[in-house]
């Protein structure tokens, strides 16, 4: 019996642990007004600075609950799976949009409700995703740089074909979104990203074979440690990467590639079914606010979508925030292409992963 | 029992060494006061003060603590009540059933992750703690039931047939004489699966709902932002726990080890000797 | 025990129907054993096959033009899978596997049988401290192992510092980072196996075998390796199977340049929106795991994986 009174004791400390552990959540601050006093929040996780969203509980009393997802895809299968219900607000990619929107799993915005509006930068608006911008309110955007170590590189790069020479074997790292990678050797053969002919995209494998002996990491997180510790020489990377790297060591060279700039949009859109759209529009406009949007580009690192904001950025980051000039002229967002280019698309990228792995 | 040779306590010290070398680092890169890791910007606290400030942090912690309590307990029910029962049992399909019970630790975690999702909303359970924990169960299950099953092996059946001669219902064999025997095995069954279900987020981030963000969730759905050395910080203060509680534990169970010394001598240390030594 | 029968009921409808077995099924239901395996039974059947018949249907469906399944039969992607890039996927991931699991054994094997011959309280020790790096997140710890891997870490400094190397060697995203961070997470798999297997050695053989005049290496071929040769290959079996699906590791310390199935399975699902790809590939990764499974227990006569498990 001594045996069973020290099982007992086990099972009483997980059972009052676990009914402490279950109090917490079931016990939110909020007081019994009827109106909207949360807001379900489903976006990556660290895309708002901690004090931005406390102060819009503090002002509008409404809890926020922030939840994450990796990727865009996870983001789309979850809402299919809820009907579009249970998230208020979720932000993001363009391409991601698209379906989501012609999934029929976004509600029209009541723009009357999100005065600020109008500070948004009009370059973001009018995608291919929202033509209207009846559902969508851009947040963060980026574009696809290469950032290199003038000390380490001999040539001046300037474009993505500078990537494939000799002199940079095993010292390049790159991203591991297969379209933007095959998408650079699109550029290279002067192709558009969104192609679908097989057979250019085909090409486009052929020339990243050749690229293979260059790559030394391809990988999402992180990059930029890479590019800082010396293990490559050249990156391809995101704007938020890029902002670190540049802040952490400022005579890194930053290229908008000649061949024509990859760009791409985060936006923020509610759910057909949220259950507190009145929320949600009243984040979207809180956060519209060019204070706050100054505050949460800062944090962010990625460009600044608030024209109002721009010129509130802090001078230090102001210049990786904002956008370069003429930039409107040669840029490609990436959008989602059918099923068969699609196919081709992942066969030639895991080929070249494999050519990586053999060099 | 003791060899003369040296070699194999060298040996054992030297791997041990290598497994704790990565997590040493981990350490010290916590207290990095840069955000880059490659660069080392001199001692600071400022990802514990990050840590502590951030917001949703404890209700991920105790989401994460209260799913790993209830996925390993009912692992630990369901698969020990089936390791003790299978062989017993003539139900029809047993062969399979054990064999499909031990499915999801053998095929890849993110498709587990995406049939989970359709199935559950197939079914309309509603995503949140019960979907979380039906599939870290899933995967729990396995871990006590093989380990449970293997002691069981070694278990000499002479007791429970002389308690049954004695008039034993088989109720109060199972409960007095099989289940101390094997509560070992219980034991770091339930710990392994707990450390499963703790570190899963491949799986939990297709089946959580709104308000049941977990810790590893919340680490690592960075992706957009950069994965920041906050991380570092929270595994060093989940390794610092973990390490004060066995050792606790280990001071228990050295109390108790003088007053039952013969007993736990005559069994084997099958799993987490220590930390049970309380137990029993 | 009243509800105890009655959450027992759905044995009922599974032990068949036929009147006139009734009787005997009804006496199998008051049977203690019966009822105690009805909770796996029904978890099983509602949490594990559901998803899993989901997951084969799902495997013969066609992938809709930009998002989604459409409801169309097709072996399209089982043929695809043929592809010369994807059957070497398949090859490069076995090769590693292979790899990791020799080198899994030869580390690991040791380990669990000098663990065996501690005391009682060591290995207690020896167990926890095992037991210990489980505990924290398995992504962190490798990336402990880039900060010791990469270029000016901890192991360039070590060995410049003894002058072996002049220059950073480029350690880190090669296929030997890979295979040492497979064996990191892997070799306690392969420990916990051994050591179970090893802790039931009656040593009293060996020492006849020494007495009978046996050098200690021959004893140890002749009686403890093969008596502890189920918990090894256990320990193979543990360690092959989860090699094929990690594909953190060869993404983290491998730079991506190692492509195994997992990797893949991840990448059609995740990024390629290819759902119906993807399942057929877990489907062929089952499958090939069964074999293995069933190859060792028919290798090793034995019908258990022994050991951690």
């Amino acid at each position: 019996m001594k045996k069973l009174l020290g099982l007992a004791i086990v099972l009483a400390l997980f059972v009052s642990l676990a009914a402490g552990c279950q109090k917490t959540p079931e016990a939110p601050p909020a007081a019994g007004e009827p109106q909207d006093k949360e807001l379900n929040l489903f976006t990556w996780e660290g895309m708002f600075p901690e004090e931005v969203l406390a102060r819009f509980e503090e002002e509008t009393g409404i809890k926020v609950n922030y939840s994450n997802f990796d990727y865009n895809e996870t983001m789309l299968a979850k809402l299919e799976a809820s009907g579009g219900g249970d998230y208020d607000l979720v932000i993001a990619d363009d391409y991601i949009l698209e379906a989501v929107i012609a999934g029929g799993l976004a509600q029209k915005l009541d723009l009357s409700k999100i005065p600020n509006i109008e500070h948004v930068n009009p370059i973001y608006q009018g995608q291919f995703y929202d033509p209207n911008d009846e559902y969508t309110v851009p947040y963060g955007a980026g574009v696809q740089t290469i950032v290199y170590n003038p000390d380490a590189v001999q040539k001046d790069i300037t474009g993505y074909s500078d990537l494939w020479d000799p002199s940079l074997k095993d010292s390049v790292g790159t991203i591991a979104n297969y379209r933007v990678i095959n998408g650079m050797a699109l550029k290279v053969l002067g192709e558009s990203y969104n192609t679908e002919d097989l057979e250019v995209i085909e090409a486009a494998g052929q020339k990243l074979l050749e690229l293979a002996p260059n790559i030394r990491v391809i990988k999402d997180d992180n990059l930029q440690d890479d590019l800082l510790s010396g293990e490559v020489d050249v990156a391809v990377m995101y704007t938020s990467q890029v902002t670190m790297a540049k802040l952490a060591n400022p005579d890194l060279k930053v290229v908008f590639p000649t061949e024509g700039i990859g760009f791409g949009i985060m936006a923020k859109f509610i759910p057909s079914k949220a259950p507190h759209p009145d929320a949600a529009h009243k984040f979207i406009n809180f956060i519209l606010d060019p204070e706050v949007s100054a505050e949460c580009f800062e944090w962010l690192g990625y460009y600044c979508t608030n024209k109002a904001a721009d010129e509130l950025i802090n001078p230090e980051f102001r210049d990786f925030l904002t956008l370069p000039e003429g930039f409107n002229e040669d840029m490609e967002m990436i959008r989602v292409v059918g099923a068969e280019a699609e196919e081709v698309h992942t066969r030639i990228w895991t080929e070249f992963k494999a050519a990586c792995g053999q060099s | 029992m003791k060899k003369k040779s040296k070699l194999p306590g060298l040996y054992l010290g030297f791997i041990l060494a290598l497994m704790y070398i990565p997590i040493l680092l981990v350490i010290i890169y916590s207290f990095n006061e840069s955000r880059i890791s490659s660069v080392w910007g001199g001692w600071s606290l400022r990802w514990y003060r990050d840590l502590f400030r951030d917001r949703d942090i404890m209700e991920a912690m105790t989401n994460s603590l209260f799913l790993a309590t209830v996925s390993s307990l009912s692992a630990a029910v369901i698969g020990t009540l089936a390791a003790v029962g299978m062989p017993k049992t003539n139900l029809r399909g047993k062969g399979i059933i054990e064999y499909l019970s031990t499915l999801p630790i053998m095929i890849p975690e993110i498709i587990l992750g995406m049939v989970f999702l359709v199935y559950f909303s197939l079914i309309k359970l509603p995503f949140g703690m019960i979907t979380l924990a039906v599939a870290h169960t899933s995967f729990c299950i396995p871990y006590v039931y093989m380990l449970v099953k293997a002691r069981l092996v070694g278990i000499d059946k002479s007791y429970a047939e002389a308690a049954k001669d004695l008039g034993a219902t088989e109720w109060n064999v199972f409960w007095d004489i099989t289940l101390p025997l094997i509560l070992p095995a219980i034991t770091s069954g339930v710990l392994l699966a707990f450390a499963m279900s703790l570190d899963d987020v491949v799986i939990s981030v297709f089946v959580t709902g709104v308000n049941t963000n977990t810790l590893p969730l919340k680490i690592y759905t960075q992706l957009k932002t950069g994965v920041t050395p906050k991380i570092n910080a929270l595994c060093t203060l989940m390794f610092v726990s973990t390490m004060l509680i066995v050792i606790t534990s280990a001071w228990f169970a050295r109390k108790s080890v003088s007053r039952t010394e013969r007993r736990i001598n005559s069994e084997e240390a099958s799993g987490i000797g220590d930390s049970i030594g309380l137990v029993r | 025990m009243n509800t105890e029968i009655r959450r027992g009921s759905p044995a009922v409808l599974m032990t068949g129907g036929e009147p006139r077995k009734r009787k005997a099924s009804f006496r199998r239901l008051f049977d203690a054993a019966t009822i105690s395996v009805v909770p796996i039974y029904v978890f099983t059947l509602l949490f594990v096959v559901g998803p899993l018949v989901y997951m084969v249907v799902l495997s013969f469906l066609k992938r809709a033009e930009t998002w989604g399944v459409l409801r169309e039969f097709t072996w399209a992607n089982y043929s695809n899978i043929l592809k010369p890039v994807y059957l070497k996927t398949f090859y490069e991931s076995l090769k590693l596997a292979s790899f990791t699991t020799l080198f899994v054994a030869l580390v690991g094997y040791p380990f669990g049988y000098f663990m065996a011959r501690l005391t009682a309280v060591w290995k207690r020790r020896m167990m926890l401290l095992l037991m210990i790096p489980f505990w924290t997140s398995s992504l962190i710890r490798l990336y402990g192992w880039i900060i010791i891997f990469r270029a000016n870490g901890t192991l360039d400094n070590i060995l410049m510092g003894i002058g072996l190397t002049k220059a950073p060697l480029k350690l880190l995203y090669t296929y030997s980072a890979v295979v040492v961070g497979m064996i990191y997470a892997l070799v306690p798999f392969m420990i916990f196996a051994v050591y179970s297997s090893a802790e039931k050695l009656d040593w009293q053989l060996v020492e006849a075998a020494r007495d009978l005049g046996a050098t200690p290496w021959q004893a140890f071929i002749t009686v403890s390796f093969r008596l502890t040769l189920p918990g090894l290959l256990s320990g193979v079996v543990l360690t092959f199977i989860p090699s094929m699906g990690l594909f953190f590791i060869a993404d983290i310390l491998g730079g991506n340049k190692v492509i195994l199935v997992g990797n893949l399975i991840q990448e059609q699902l995740m990024k390629a929106r290819n759902w119906p790809f993807a399942a057929a590939l877990s489907v062929v990764l089952m499958i090939l795991t069964s074999i293995m499974i069933a190859l060792y227990r028919k290798v090793s006569g034995v019908k258990d994986l022994e050991g951690l498990v």
